[in-house]
């Protein structure tokens, strides 16, 4: 493995080609980012009563996080600590206890050991099975979002979302908030988990090309986008915060997906609301309440909010990701609308979605050139509009003019480098305060 | 004489001819679809008023049945003729870049099995299905499942009126189901 100084150079803009191949740099990325960083698990609105929960995974970690009698969370690993085995195997549901098949341990929905056959004729009650719970992990939630984490030592949740807190405060923080419609679709993806991470987080310049087709029979806002013939910078901003989160906006276009019946009632939907995050948040989160974003939440979790699909891009290997595919919609949304709004990401962003499988080829495609070995000794490139961010007074971490840009995806390679070189949290860069953002 | 009516009462299995007629539209229509023929079988296979639906089913313990939180029923396909079409017209438009080279799909339908249904007149008709998919030079996949169908005659031909497809893999084992099973 080269030097982290080489595999990402020019504040982010250059990426060497064997971070999205090698099997070394993928065990570092388990070990610094995927066993330090805040990861998803699950939403509130997903698991609402005691013992419902659901079963994911943190990187390779297999994990449970399941609702607690008193209304809280816990999460562990999903393997018994007896011999290891899983204890449990379906993939979410409502449990009392989590018995694993092999000898039948029983394990309470806070991953406490609670019995052990014959522990009086076999173990001659000497065990203690206290010590013998489940591996807990930390599990913190921002506005129903539940994420988890291995590392002790990491920051709170809010503070490692950081900068972007008052960003997706935009929409997380309308009354009721947000919640997700699930079970997710999951399907497996042959490519790096960075692929769909950095398309998700900055990548606004493929939108016109690598879904002219879609673009074209979908019609609605982004039609003119098509073959990229089309575009003025002042349409957007590209954000990026040192914790690694970042994303794009179209201005006006959170509706812009949902072509017909949808997109009118989505957008009298938000005009409706508007004055409500106006009041709230100020004029500037109202804009970015109505705009459409592309956005990552470092490393794995990204979402397009406006189309308002929510996915999670599982690494299952350097060249291999399984992604979980929810819907994200307001909790106070007229049903009929968070329906038509479930059935759009479906038909765009879903298994079968009419986006999805451009994305996912190219996904894959980017992933597997780098198998010759002079193609890996390369670079690829992220230098558009570099060296035009900047500060904003209001606005936390940095900002560019334009969504077809590439100033957040360098911003998480930036972040990327700095966990990789195991940097403790201490010395992780932070958002600079703002009036706004404090 | 009371023997047709007999026949006729949902439920019961299809006559011979019946079944065979059924038989061989699935197989003419898995032929179309596999021939790229996809605007004959919107205008000649399919009815106005079909739904087309693929279901996804969680991995679940048989003995817990809750329903939680927000979980409903996600289906990856839940269309009508209109989307069914606009899928159609995405490949006309000449920008669908992971449809060429063209992609190489191959049906096999089995395990045919129809009844008369409630409707007089409509066939439900279960099959099980291979859909083997060949991309680029050496990327393929392969799918199992079943279909519960709902056969109507229109003009005296029959069309697809209903389908529910069931893929048996949980997590798809393939980048996308971006083919019509």
């Amino acid at each position: 493995m080269k030097p982290i100084n080489e595999l990402i150079q020019q504040d982010g803009a250059i990426q060497d080609r064997s971070i999205y191949w090698d099997e070394d740099i993928y065990q570092k990325e388990m070990e610094h980012i995927f066993a330090r960083c805040w990861l998803f698990l699950t939403h509130d609105s997903v698991i609402p009563e005691t013992g419902d929960y659901q079963v994911t995974t943190m990187g390779e970690d297999n994990v449970i996080v399941a609702r607690q009698k008193d209304g809280g969370l816990k999460a562990f690993v999903n393997s018994c600590t007896h011999r290891g085995n899983y204890v449990c195997f379906s993939e979410g549901g409502n449990a009392r206890s989590f018995v694993c098949p092999y000898h039948g341990w029983a394990f309470g929905i806070d991953g406490e050991l609670d019995d052990v056959p014959l522990e009086e004729q076999a173990y001659f009650n000497d065990i203690d099975k206290q010590s013998l719970g489940l591996q807990q992990v930390r599990v913190e939630s921002y506005k129903g979002f539940i994420f988890g984490t291995f590392d002790l030592d990491a920051p709170s949740l809010v503070d490692y979302l950081g900068g972007m807190a008052w960003y997706i405060d935009s929409f997380m923080d309308v009354p009721g908030g947000m919640e997700l419609i699930g079970p997710p679709m999951k399907s497996i993806l042959n490519c790096n988990w960075k692929n769909p991470s950095e398309n998700f987080i900055g990548d606004g310049y493929h939108v016109g090309w690598a879904h002219a087709s879609a673009l074209e029979i979908a019609g609605g806002a982004l039609e003119s986008m098509k073959g990229l013939n089309d575009y003025s910078p002042d349409s957007g901003l590209q954000v990026t915060v040192p914790e690694g989160h970042g994303f794009g906006v179209i201005w006006d276009a959170a509706a812009a997906l949902h072509p017909g019946p949808p997109g009118i009632a989505y957008q009298k939907w938000l005009d409706q609301r508007s004055p409500i995050v106006r009041e709230k948040l100020g004029k500037t989160r109202e804009k970015f309440y109505n705009g459409h974003w592309d956005a990552t939440i470092f490393p794995n979790c990204s979402f397009l909010y406006g189309t308002n699909t929510f996915k999670v891009w599982q690494p299952r290997g350097p060249r291999q990701i399984e992604v979980f595919t929810w819907t994200l919609v307001e909790k106070e949304m007229p049903e009929e609308l968070q329906q038509m709004i479930h059935a759009d990401n479906m038909l765009t962003f879903g298994t079968a979605g009419i986006l999805e499988s451009d994305d996912g080829e190219n996904f894959e495609n980017c992933t597997h050139a780098n198998r010759g070995f002079a193609t890996r000794q390369g670079r690829v490139y992220l230098g558009m509009a570099r060296g035009r961010e900047r500060t904003d007074a209001e606005m936390p971490g940095l900002v560019s003019d334009g969504w077809v840009n590439e100033t957040s995806t360098r911003g998480m390679y930036r972040r990327w480098a700095e966990l990789m070189q195991g940097t403790p949290w201490a010395k992780l860069s932070v958002t600079a305060k703002t009036d706004a953002y404090k | 004489m009371s023997v047709k009516i007999q026949q006729q009462a949902a439920g019961d299995v299809v006559d011979h001819i019946t079944h065979f007629e059924v038989a061989s539209f699935l197989t003419r229509e898995a032929r179309a679809l596999d021939e790229e023929r996809y605007h004959e079988w919107l205008d000649q296979m399919l009815t106005q008023d079909i739904v087309y639906q693929l279901p996804t089913e969680e991995v679940r313990y048989r003995r817990d049945k809750k329903v939680i939180g927000t979980a409903q029923t996600t289906y990856l396909y839940n269309d009508n003729h209109a989307v069914l079409s606009m899928r159609v017209a995405r490949f006309d438009t000449g920008f669908l870049w992971a449809e060429d080279p063209p992609v190489r799909i191959r049906r096999y339908i089995s395990n045919v099995d129809a009844m008369w249904a409630e409707v007089p007149g409509e066939v439900d008709v279960w099959s099980n299905f291979i859909v083997y998919r060949s991309r680029g030079q050496r990327d393929d996949s392969t799918m199992y499942g079943r279909r519960k169908d709902k056969l109507r005659k229109v003009d005296g031909q029959w069309r697809l009126a209903g389908r529910v497809i069931t893929l048996d893999q949980r997590v798809i084992l393939d980048k996308n189901v971006h083919c019509f099973f």
